[in-house]
């Protein structure tokens, strides 16, 4: 029966590809099927899937899980309100002089904005409506455009304090508890504070990266479009949203309040800017919530269904299996690293970051952190392969995301040739990664880290991972 | 289906869409009392707790009624590299059946597996089990009111006159 769950996996990619049905249906009805299957055949036991209730409401009583309205909140009010269009603005009017301005305004934008935005899909549609019009007047080219709001949208996944990084931090924080059950070793367990700070050196060297090679290609074009003049209220706007943001990013960092505060912050301070500069007039006020409460039920209803799946997946003890296949990756640390990024990397071309997060990391982290035991580094690890795998086209998920937002329509091979020098960048931080761990923890404070005292070899830890494992005894013949 | 039919779940769907509607409002008081957490912990240090309890069951109906909300508005994550090409007949087909069959054995299974610990918890008016705050019993009765509202949302889905 330990293959059950691979065959639901299986089922879940062939249905979901197959009929387009929505993802939080799939992996219910799957796991329904299978469960019906386990249990008529003997192999599973309906006591332990009565703990199903018990985890829908440990979901609604989880406090990490509020700041998911909050933040697309915040994306629901950045895309109505004229925020992000007042700072393209000003950033191209700060760089006035440089031919490479617009492009670094969007970068710039993308990094002050999508960490608050929702997701990827969010970022990708308020930059589109936003910012893409703006360099399209400016004669830069539709693959430059496109390639350059992929990129922009994509930086909420490794800039903190983001969704994806709350999300990921509090599902490597169960990982994390599981494979330490596994170890027996008295360690810290990774929480969302030390997932943000592990991101954060990554993404700067990543976003500076990113800033280099936009300034390298526009000093070779000509010069571009009207010159920006904003109004001084513009300018307050732009100032004030700005030390907002990277206060948030800072308290968050350092630890003055939790993410959930910060995005409550966000979402309030936003909510009053809206209603005092006008913004919200008319029906946008409504609009707002209504894409809030669609946005925030959606992830909601892939958390449930996926809190469902996984339930199933270990109840055939699917994961004991995995964790087998697992032990024979050689390279120890390097290739449990590797094997995430393949996963990663694979998952992404159809799954979107929350249904990795939810499905994913859930089955298979706690059997790779048995040998990495560094799940700061990992989850950074994983973090730069979602982002990754977001920018390759034809595939990937801000790609797609994008040209299907854009009016202009840039032919695949230009944009592939567009995003290559920030494909480049990001493999080379990627890289830097893998071989030097010490990385993601550059921004830890001291103490922080706590060395594991032993190190389990493969066969050890496979037999400490069944031994934690109670399941239902095999069906007699 | 007959009109009397029709008629009869026109009021089903009009009845669940205004009240998952109505919920949109509750992301407002979350975000006020999530954002107030930090100074009445910080400066005032008190109420900081009440604070949590009272966004957590809020919290708890608003995610709820927005799993619906977000069925009706089509706003559920699918990828459809495949089925975009399929005629819009066969993706209706797929839609209302298909919806149904993995979403109303699911919802069926929680309601029967969650209704006696939601009668107790209720019947009790359950507290936090931490703070002793009351409104715990809230985030139960909303763990059952997500599937309540999901079962009857693929039950108006699959029943719902087809367009042609």
């Amino acid at each position: 029966m330990e293959a059950g769950g691979l065959w639901m996996l299986l089922a879940v990619a062939v249905v979901l590809l197959g009929t387009g049905l929505p993802a939080y249906a799939v992996l219910m009805g799957v796991s329904v099927l299978f469960g019906v299957i386990g249990v008529a055949g003997g192999g599973l036991d309906l006591a332990l899937l009565t703990a199903l209730p018990s985890r829908i409401i440990g979901l609604l009583e989880n406090d990490l899980l509020q700041a998911l309205p909050l933040y697309v909140f915040m994306g629901a009010l950045l895309n109505r309100l004229p925020l992000a269009d007042r700072l393209f603005r000003c950033g191209v009017a700060l760089g006035r002089r440089s031919n490479s301005a617009p492009a670094l305004a969007t970068l710039g934008l993308g990094a002050l904005l999508a960490p608050m935005n929702g997701s990827v899909g969010a970022s990708v549609a308020m930059l589109s409506r936003s910012v893409a019009p703006k360099l399209a007047q400016r004669g830069v080219p539709a693959a430059e455009s496109t390639a350059l709001v992929c990129v922009a949208s994509t930086l909420g996944v490794v800039i903190p304090p983001s969704l994806v990084l709350i999300l990921l931090g509090d599902a490597m924080m169960r990982a994390h508890t599981e494979a330490t059950n596994v170890t027996k070793e008295m360690v810290r367990i990774v929480n969302t504070q030390d997932i943000f700070r592990g991101a954060l050196v990554p993404a700067v060297m990543f976003l500076a990266l990113c800033l280099i090679v936009a300034w390298l290609l526009g000093r070779r074009t000509p010069a571009r479009g009207p010159a920006e003049r904003p109004q001084a209220v513009e300018w307050a706007t732009a100032a004030i949203a700005g030390i907002f943001v990277i206060s948030l990013l800072a308290g968050v960092a350092a630890g003055y309040f939790y993410a959930v505060e910060a995005a409550a912050m966000g979402g309030t301070s936003l909510l009053f800017y809206g209603l005092l500069s006008g913004g919200l007039r008319g029906g946008a006020f409504r609009a707002v919530l209504r894409d809030t409460m669609a946005v925030s039920g959606a992830l909601f209803a892939l958390f449930v269904a996926a809190t469902t799946f996984t339930l199933l997946f270990r109840a055939f003890g699917s994961d004991r299996l995995l964790d087998s296949w697992v032990s024979l990756v050689p390279g120890g640390a390097t290739g449990a690293a590797i094997t995430v990024l393949v996963v990663f990397g694979l998952s992404a071309f159809v799954l979107d970051a929350f249904e990795i997060v939810f499905v994913i990391v859930p089955i298979v982290m706690p059997s790779i952190l048995t040998r990495a035991p560094d799940a700061v580094w990992i989850s950074v690890l994983a973090l730069l392969a979602l982002q990754a795998s977001f920018l390759v086209p034809p595939t990937g998920y801000a790609v797609m995301m994008a040209r299907s937002a854009l009016a202009q329509k840039a032919p695949i091979r230009q944009l592939a040739r567009a995003l290559a020098p920030y494909l480049a960048a990001q493999l080379v931080v990627l890289v830097l990664v893998v071989l030097l761990p010490g990385i993601a923890h550059l921004a830890q404070p001291k103490g922080a880290d706590e060395p594991l005292v032993e190190k389990l070899d493969d066969e050890t830890a496979r037999k400490r991972f069944n031994d934690m494992l109670k399941l239902p005894p095999p069906p007699e013949e | 289906m007959g009109e009397t039919n029709v008629g009869w779940l026109s009021g089903i769907d009009r009845t669940v869409g205004r009240l998952v509607e109505a919920g949109r409002w509750l992301v407002l008081p979350v975000a006020l009392i999530l954002f107030l957490q930090w100074p009445l912990r910080d400066f005032v240090r008190a109420w900081s707790r009440e604070a949590n309890d009272l966004g957590q069951w809020i919290f708890a109906l608003y995610v709820s009624l927005a799993m619906t909300f977000a069925t009706r508005e089509r706003a559920h994550l699918a990828v459809d590299a495949i089925a975009h090409g399929y005629s819009q007949r066969l993706r209706a087909a797929i839609a209302r059946w298909g919806g149904f069959a993995c979403v109303a054995p699911w919802a069926l299974f929680m309601i029967w597996t969650i209704g006696p610990t939601v009668q107790r918890s209720v019947l009790s008016l359950e507290k936090f089990p931490d703070t002793y705050n009351p409104g715990y019993f809230l985030v139960k009765l909303a763990a059952l009111l997500l599937a309540v509202l999901a079962l009857v949302q693929a039950l108006i889905d699959l029943l719902r006159p087809a367009k042609d």
